[in-house]
């Protein structure tokens, strides 16, 4: 129980350190103000020019495949999963593969704790960020935009979001864990990121892909957080019409958590052998 | 003469360095091509496909004269591509040197110090080139793309813009040499710039505000004339008004740039940055 | 061609540099607030002069401003004031045809393309230098050659030793085929093997008759290597001159160290030494007083030395009697060591 104890304190211990680190990027905290602003506002103005400035045939065929003519609601949703991933590759995502490149991951493996918090710690720091990635999106939609969202659908959507959250976190750790294995992180985000854009219905309707793409989307959690906060807020669907999705949702939770674990003790069992734990 | 070629070979030499270290990544190669497909081409051609009416965008026709979806995609893509290599490979890339500590061996050479921008210049639009070519491939084979053979008529535009875009890229080399965090910096204004030059969406659609700063890019037009020759678009002004501003904006950026460059170059000298960061 | 070989390799007189430390905002300079950055000389007012052929070196601590200093004379820093000639050519007024003469190894390993091979790294650099494509192949064959790294020509430089990549960045500095040759701290972070190495390529510069101008922390590496040497401390010189005709201002024959364990403050100790030898440098650490005296026979001196810390109460835990060092010189010239 103790040893338990003392895990979780270094738990606690590495998260708030993951937190601290990025208090000394102060442009990073305004990437987080400038990227959900500009990003989904883009968008907005490119479904405004390809729908004719509000042509009613267009609206029509796209409220058809996207079950909404509020396109700028939409974009919104989409990208505020965007942020989501993004916080979690590029910051906790790599910050494993950082620890490994500084040397400061063979320091942690020295000490007695359990070498998952490594795995597990520094995505939690990614959840402030994400929250308030949302607040913003949340705000330009109603101040810009002039579209406001009812008290009842929003509390829905927090609700699918906080669902939503042990499934996108156990993403974090299986990519952490594995870009332990590879040299350049960068065009790695790129690549997952990309694969999460285009097949989870990010910025288009989802009845867009090719059928074996739509297949492969149902195996990613973030297609189901998005469609769902789209219904809910949209079209005007309660919880209870979405309730196999959240039950998907937290099985995936499990899976993918296991699946991390074992990725991370496979690579760490190899690194060890290799005695690559510190070098790259 | 002697020295003036000395200085081109030298300007060649860092062209040829730019793009073989650029082949030794890998992965960066592939994400040459792949992030302009997943963040720009690829779901802007299924959103927009989205509106479509029985397999025709009228919405876009009526925004912008044509309903040739892919074809107003792709060129946005071609400007967009131009610019991110002008904020990256000209200007960003010479940043990195420094931060890597291979800039100050390239000081201490006789090379002049522009040569080094110019040579980036020549390096970055082969690798656009390359870049271009496989996502017009990947838009024939997949997206359906096709053009007018008037495209032909806008390659003047496409390689003023390119010239004018040197002279962005000096200034910007100028500004990532002197700055501490310069990665936010060129990723945030390369976005502005790209959208404020029409790629995404047509300049009208701006906020007001905005507008000016359209109209004061040199890539808005050769953005404008490009779309116009290769797939029938309307033009914000008459054509050969559009010509003349994009010639005396190319002719105001690139001198304007060489000396904001050559005054960071003395103040890097002054502080010792050289090496620093 | 301004220069001549009458000229020496560099002369630089009241050569000064200072740095702005902070910064001054924008809206400090838009409200004309006064400037309240601190002010510091890294290069204090040097007079330095090389001549052609030698190997010129300059001692000092870290910090003391040598690195400065070959910077100005790089082209790479503007001096706040004073003058410089590098082989004639002023270098404020024509830094590129300095640079074209000058082949210059500062930052070392970092300096290099990893992911360029050795080859492909010069080859890179001699465009730069302008070096005329007809001569490339053989001034880099020459200059793999001259620091042992031909076998090794085609190998990612990623995949070389730390003093490798030293010595490929040696390559890169004779491709222009330079009289004069810079080298900041060439051994820094070397082993000791690949340091003789470097220090051997170092001494055949000098017999092809270049000139060559290096720092150093290293006293061992100013004495076996440097003709001449210019010891700086906070960013002036305090002593130029051979090795020997440095080591001959010290008034001694040899360098007595001792320790000496006491309870007091040692002041009584230090008079009575002080007696018998010059007391160069002492410094008490957790009843301990380390003492560096210079004497003329240590075989008088150690004896003197045991009587004075008998009376007065203190015993001494350890002798050595070494010959004079340039260690010793930059003591008795700053009151402190090399390294401190």
């Amino acid at each position: 129980m103790s040893l338990l104890a003392a895990d979780a304190r270094a738990f606690v211990a590495a998260a708030r350190k993951e937190l601290r680190m990025w208090r000394r990027y102060p442009l990073f905290i305004l990437g987080l103000l400038f990227w959900p602003i500009v990003l989904p506002a883009t968008w907005v103005l490119m479904g405004q020019a390809y729908s004719g400035g509000g042509d009613a045939r267009a609206l029509a065929a796209f409220a058809e495949r996207a079950g909404t003519t509020e396109f700028a609601g939409f974009v919104f949703v989409g990208y505020a999963m965007y942020m989501w991933l993004s916080n979690l590759l590029w910051g906790p995502g790599t910050a494993l593969r950082q620890e490994q490149i500084r040397g400061s991951l063979e320091a942690v493996f020295l000490t007695p704790t359990s070498r998952l918090v490594a795995l597990f710690a520094p995505p939690i720091s990614h959840l402030p960020f994400s929250l308030l990635n949302f607040v913003t999106m949340g705000l330009t939609l109603w101040l810009v935009f002039g579209i406001v969202l009812p008290l009842g659908p929003v509390l829905e959507a927090m609700v699918v979001i906080a669902i939503g959250i042990p499934s996108m976190y156990a993403i974090g750790s299986l990519f952490a864990a594995s870009v332990l294995r590879f040299g350049e992180t960068g065009p790695i985000v790129q690549l997952v990121r990309g694969t999460f854009v285009l097949a989870c219905g990010i910025t288009f309707p989802l009845v867009m892909l090719p059928g074996w793409a739509q297949a492969g989307a149902a195996l990613l959690p973030p297609t189901y957080i998005v469609a769902d906060i789209r219904t809910v807020l949209f079209r005007g669907v309660g919880l209870g019409g979405i309730a196999i999705d959240l039950v998907l949702l937290l099985a995936f939770a499990g899976l993918i958590t296991l699946l991390a674990v074992w990725v991370f003790r496979i690579l760490e069992t190899s690194a060890r052998r290799r005695g690559t734990l510190g070098s790259y | 003469m002697g020295e003036l070629l000395a200085e081109l070979r030298a300007g060649l030499a860092i062209a040829r360095k730019h793009v073989v270290t650029m082949t030794r990544y890998r992965v960066a190669m592939i994400s040459m091509i792949f992030i302009p497909l997943y963040q720009g081409v690829i779901p802007a051609f299924l959103f927009g496909a989205a509106f479509a009416v029985g397999g025709r965008s009228l919405g876009l026709a009526s925004s912008i004269g044509t309903d040739n979806l892919a074809g107003f995609i792709f060129l946005g893509g071609v400007v967009s591509g131009m610019i991110a290599t002008a904020f990256w490979g000209m200007a960003m890339s010479l940043r990195n040197e420094q931060d890597a500590g291979t800039l100050e061996p390239s000081w201490l050479t006789p090379s002049t110090h522009e040569t080094f921008v110019i040579g980036r210049a020549i390096g970055g639009s082969v690798l656009f080139l390359l870049t271009q070519i496989a996502l017009f491939a990947i838009g024939m084979l997949f997206f359906g793309l096709r053009f007018d053979i008037g495209i032909l008529r806008a390659i003047p535009a496409v390689l003023l813009a390119l010239l004018s875009m040197v002279g962005v890229a000096y200034v910007l080399a100028a500004l990532v040499l002197l700055l501490k965090e310069a990665n936010f910096f060129i990723d945030a204004t390369n976005y502005l710039f790209s959208i404020a030059s029409g790629t995404a969406f047509p300049v009208t659609l701006l906020p007001g505000v905005f507008q000016p700063v359209a109209l004061a890019l040199p890539t808005t037009y050769a953005m404008d004339l490009l779309r116009h020759d290769a797939i029938g678009t309307r033009t914000l002004f008459d054509p050969v008004v559009e010509y003349v501003v994009l010639i005396a904006l190319t002719a105001i950026a690139y001198p304007l740039g060489r000396w904001v460059f050559a005054r960071a170059d003395h103040v890097m000298r002054v502080r010792g940055t050289v090496a620093q960061y | 061609m301004t220069a001549t070989a009458a000229e020496p390799a560099v002369d630089a007189r009241g050569l000064v540099k200072v740095f702005e430390r902070g910064r001054r905002t924008f809206w400090q300079r838009l409200r004309g607030e006064p400037d309240r950055r601190e002010r510091f000389h890294a290069v204090d007012g040097i007079d330095l002069r090389v001549e052609r052929g030698e190997i010129f070196g300059l001692l000092g601590p870290n910090g003391a401003g040598k690195t400065t200093t070959m910077k100005m004379l790089a082209t790479l820093l503007i001096p706040t004031s004073g003058t410089i000639s590098v082989l004639g050519i002023d270098v404020l007024a024509r830094p590129r045809d300095v640079r074209a003469r000058l082949g210059a190894m500062l930052s070392g390993e970092r300096s290099l393309y990893w992911k360029l091979t050795a080859r492909e790294n010069l080859e890179y650099f001699a465009a730069l230098y302008h070096v005329p494509p007809r001569q490339t192949r053989a001034r880099i064959d020459d200059a793999l050659t001259s620091v042992k790294l031909l076998d090794r020509a085609d190998d990612y430089v990623e995949r070389y030793s730390t003093g490798m990549r030293q010595r490929l960045a040696l390559a890169r500095a004779l491709l222009p085929d330079p009289p004069l040759v810079i080298l900041d701290e060439p051994t820094v972070g070397l082993d000791p093997q690949a340091a003789r190495d470097l220090r051997a390529r170092v001494r055949e510069l000098r017999s092809q008759g270049r000139t060559v101008l290096l720092t150093t922390h290293y006293m061992e590496e100013a004495d076996q290597l440097c003709d001449r040497v210019a010891i700086i401390d906070h960013g002036r010189i305090v002593a130029l001159d051979t090795p020997g005709a440095l080591k001959r201002t010290i008034r001694a024959e040899e360098v007595v160290r001792l320790e000496i364990g006491l309870a007091d403050d040692g002041a009584a100790v230090l008079e009575r030494l002080g007696r018998s030898a010059t007391v160069a440098r002492s410094e008490r650490h957790n009843g301990t007083l380390a003492v560096t005296a210079h004497c003329a026979s240590a075989r008088d001196f150690v004896p003197a030395a045991f009587d004075a810390a008998r009376s007065a109460g203190a015993t001494i835990q350890h002798v050595e009697v070494v010959p004079v060092t340039l260690e010793d010189v930059f003591i008795s010239l700053t009151g402190r060591a090399l390294r401190e």
